[in-house]
C-alpha cells in the first residue's frame, strides 16, 4: 500500500481520495472537498473532485495546463462558488460565497502575480484587509513593528526597508511578502498558485524553504507547481488533476518523477509504469 | 491660505531613506508645485499689482472654492483607477434642482431655505453617484462611459428643467459668499474644512488605504476579502456628493440656479488632480497635490483675465499646464517614492 499511489479511473472519481493507505487523514483533515464540480457554461472545469488537505503538511497539486488546478483553488478561496459539492473545514460543513468567508476561516491564497498591490509598501500590503486602527486613524507603528517581526521570524532578510513599495521588489521577495502575509494573519491553510514559476535558482530555493517552514509551524500548505523537482523537494503529499478530475492522490513516497509524469499526461497508470514503481 | 491647506493636508513623506534637506525638497512634488504657484503668483503681480490686492485674492479664493471640491472627489475616483466625468454636470444639475426647491421654500425664511437647499443639492449629487455605481456594477460600463452617460443626462436635464435660463433668483444668498473672516467667506471656510478632512481620510484611514489598493490591484483587494464593489460605490457617491455641494455654492455665488454653470468644469477638476501628481492608471495620488493643482489653475485663469488675455486662451493655458505636469511626472518616474 505504501508503494502504490491511489489511482482511479477518471470515470469513477468518487473513489479517488478515500485512500485506504492513510484513512486517518480523511477524518483529521483540515480541509476536505467532496464531489466539487464547477461548470463555466458548457465547460466542466472541475468534475466531482474529492481531496483531503491535512494540517502541517505540504500538498502539491499538479496537472497539465487546463487541468483545473487554478479553478480548484479559486473554489477553495471563495472566488468561485462550486456548482455542486461540499467543503468541510475542521470536520464542519462550510460554504464560502466570498473571499472574505475563506479569509475568516483562516484560508490565505497567494495568486501568482496577482497577490500584491505594487503601489503600496510592504507594511500596507501585509495588512491589506486587516488594518490595525487606533481610534480613527491607522496604527502605522504597530503594523510596521509586526511586519518586521514576522519577516525576521521567517528569515526574510533580503528586503531593505518595510516601507519600500512592493512594485520595487524582486519576484522572490514578492512571494516571500505574500507568504509572510498569510503567516501574520495566522492562517491555517495557505494556498499558492505556482509560487516559483518566475523565479531563478536561489530565489526558488528561498521560497521552497519558506514553504517548508510554514508546514513545520503546523500550517497546511496547498501548492500548485509545474516543476516536479520542486514538488518532490517540498511536498509531503501529491494530488494530480487531469481534465478537471482529481485522478490520484497520496503521500509523496508513493510517487516518483516517472509515475507523476505518466499520471499528469495520461490521467492514470499504464500497467508497465505501475510495475516499475513497484 | 495656501500654506494652511497644503500644510494640513500634506501627508507625511518622512518614509524612505534619509536624504539631505535640499534633495528631499526638490524631490517633493508638493514643494515643487508650491514653488510653481508662488512663481506664477509673482509673475502676475509683477505685471499688475492689482493681482495681489485683497479683493482680487478674495475673488481667487471664491473661484478656488468652486473647483476644489470637484477635484477632491475626482482625486478619490482617480486613485481607484477610475474617472468621473459627471462632476461638472452634477454640480449644475444640483444647483438647478436646489434652486427650484428653494424657490418653493421661500416663505420659510433664509436659513430654512438654504439648509434644505443644501440637502437637496447633496441628495442630487449622491443620487447621481449611485447611478454611476449602478451603471458600472450592473450594466458593466467602464467608469469613463458610465460617467459620460450621467454627465450628458445631468447637463441635458438642467436645460430641460430651466429652458436654458437661470431659475430661482435669490440675491440674498450672494452676500453669504462675500468675505467675512479676513479674505474668506463662510462657505469658503466650510469648503476648506471639508478638503482638509477629505485629505486626512484619504491618506490616514482604512477607507483611503483601500481606495489606493483598488487602484493598484483590485483583484488582490478582493482576494483579501474587501467588498470592492461597495467601496467603489462609496467613492462615486462621495464624488457626487461633493459635486452637489459645489452646485449649492455656485447657486449662492450667482444668486440663482444656472443650467450651464458646471459645463466643462470636470476637465479642470481632472487637470487639478493630474497636475497634483496623481497617476490616471490609479493607485497613486496626493490630496495636497490636488489642492495645489487647483490653486495654480485658479490663479492662472484669473491672472490671464487681469492681463487682458482673451478668456478663450484659458483652455489653452490649462492644456499647457497638464502637458508640463505630465512631462514632469514622466521624467521623475525613475526615482519616485510616492503613494
Ligand atoms: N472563468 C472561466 N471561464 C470559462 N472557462 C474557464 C474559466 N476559468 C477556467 N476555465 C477553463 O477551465 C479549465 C481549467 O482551467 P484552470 O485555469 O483551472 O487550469 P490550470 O490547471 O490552472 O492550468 P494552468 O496550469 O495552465 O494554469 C480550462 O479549460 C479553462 O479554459
Ligand atoms: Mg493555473
Amino acid at each position: 500500500m505504501t508503494t502504490t499511489p491511489e489511482s482511479t479511473s477518471p470515470l469513477t472519481p468518487q473513489n479517488g481520495v478515500s485512500v485506504s493507505g492513510d484513512s486517518g487523514v480523511a477524518s483529521s483533515a483540515l480541509l476536505s472537498l467532496r464531489g466539487i464540480t464547477k461548470s463555466f457554461g458548457a465547460v466542466e472545469a472541475l468534475k466531482h473532485v474529492d481531496l483531503d488537505i491535512p494540517a502541517g503538511q505540504v500538498t502539491a497539486l499538479i496537472g497539465d495546463n487546463g487541468a483545473g488546478k487554478s479553478t480548484l483553488i479559486k473554489a477553495i478561496a471563495g472566488i468561485y462558488a462550486p456548482t455542486s459539492g461540499e467543503i468541510y473545514w475542521e470536520g464542519r460543513k462550510v460554504s464560502m460565497h466570498t473571499p472574505r468567508d475563506a479569509e475568516d476561516l483562516g484560508i490565505a491564497t497567494v495568486y501568482q502575480d496577482l497577490a500584491l498591490c505594487d503601489n503600496l509598501d510592504i507594511v500596507q500590503n501585509m495588512y491589506l484587509g486587516h488594518e490595525e486602527s487606533r481610534r480613527l486613524t491607522l496604527d502605522e507603528i504597530k503594523m510596521e513593528l509586526n511586519t518586521k517581526r514576522v519577516l525576521s521570524e521567517l528569515s526574510v532578510s533580503t528586503v531593505r526597508s518595510v516601507r519600500q513599495l512592493v512594485g520595487s521588489l524582486s519576484g522572490g521577495q514578492r512571494q516571500a511578502i505574500a507568504v509572510a502575509r498569510a503567516v501574520m494573519h495566522e492562517s491555517k491553510l495557505v494556498i499558492m498558485d505556482e509560487p516559483t514559476a518566475a523565479l531563478g535558482v536561489s530565489q526558488t530555493a528561498q521560497v521552497l524553504d519558506l514553504i517548508k517552514r510554514l508546514a513545520s509551524r503546523g500550517i497546511a500548505v496547498l501548492v500548485i507547481s509545474h516543476n516536479l523537482v520542486d514538488v518532490f523537494e517540498v511536498a509531503d503529499r501529491i494530488a494530480v488533476m487531469y481534465l478537471g478530475t482529481l485522478v490520484s492522490s497520496g503521500p509523496v513516497a508513493n510517487y516518483d518523477t516517472a509515475s507523476a509524469v505518466e499520471i499528469i499526461t495520461t490521467g492514470g497508470f499504464q500497467s508497465d509504469v505501475a510495475a516499475t514503481v513497484k | 491660505m495656501s500654506r494652511a491647506v497644503s500644510e494640513v493636508v500634506s501627508p507625511s513623506s518622512n518614509e524612505g531613506e534619509p536624504a539631505s534637506w535640499a534633495r528631499r525638497l526638490v524631490g517633493n512634488q508638493q514643494f515643487m508645485l508650491f514653488v510653481v504657484f508662488v512663481a506664477i503668483f509673482a509673475f502676475f503681480t509683477f505685471n499688475d499689482s492689482v493681482f495681489a490686492s485683497v479683493s482680487e485674492i478674495g475673488n481667487n479664493i471664491t473661484d478656488f472654492s468652486t473647483l476644489v471640491l470637484l477635484a477632491v472627489g475626482e482625486t478619490f475616483v482617480i486613485a481607484t483607477g477610475g474617472i468621473d466625468l459627471s462632476v461638472g454636470g452634477t454640480s449644475g444639475f444640483a444647483g438647478v434642482v436646489g434652486a427650484i426647491a428653494m424657490e418653493h421654500l421661500a416663505p420659510h425664511g433664509e436659513w430654512v431655505v438654504l439648509g434644505v437647499g443644501t440637502l437637496v443639492c447633496l441628495g442630487v449629487g449622491i443620487g447621481i453617484g449611485l447611478i454611476n455605481a449602478v451603471l458600472m456594477h450592473y450594466a458593466r460600463l467602464v467608469p469613463f462611459v458610465a460617467t459620460l452617460v450621467t454627465m450628458g443626462a445631468a447637463e441635458g436635464m438642467s436645460l430641460v428643467l430651466t429652458g436654458g435660463a437661470p431659475v430661482g433668483s435669490n440675491f440674498g444668498a450672494i452676500t453669504l459668499t462675500e468675505p467675512k473672516i479676513s479674505v474668506f467667506s463662510y462657505p469658503d471656510i466650510i469648503i476648506i474644512l471639508i478638503t482638509v478632512v477629505a485629505g486626512l481620510y484619504l491618506h490616514y484611514s482604512k477607507f483611503g488605504r483601500y481606495t489606493f489598493a483598488i487602484g493598484s490591484n483590485s483583484f488582490a483587494v478582493r482576494a483579501v476579502g474587501v467588498n470592492v464593489r461597495r467601496h467603489l460605490t462609496w467613492v462615486y457617491v462621495l464624488s457626487g456628493a461633493l459635486a452637489g455641494l459645489t452646485g449649492m455654492f455656485i447657486y449662492m455665488r450667482l444668486g440663482s440656479g444656472a443650467p450651464s454653470a458646471g459645463v466643462g468644469t470636470e476637465l479642470v477638476a481632472i487637470a487639478a488632480v493630474v497636475i497634483g501628481g496623481a497617476r490616471l492608471t490609479g493607485g497613486s495620488a496626493q490630496l495636497s497635490g490636488t489642492v495645489l493643482g487647483a490653486m495654480i489653475l485658479t490663479i492662472v485663469s484669473s491672472g490671464l483675465i487681469i492681463m487682458n488675455v482673451s478668456p478663450n486662451f484659458n483652455q489653452v493655458a490649462v492644456a499647457i499646464l497638464i502637458a508640463l505636469a505630465a512631462t514632469f511626472q514622466a521624467l521623475r518616474k525613475g526615482s519616485r517614492a510616492d503613494v
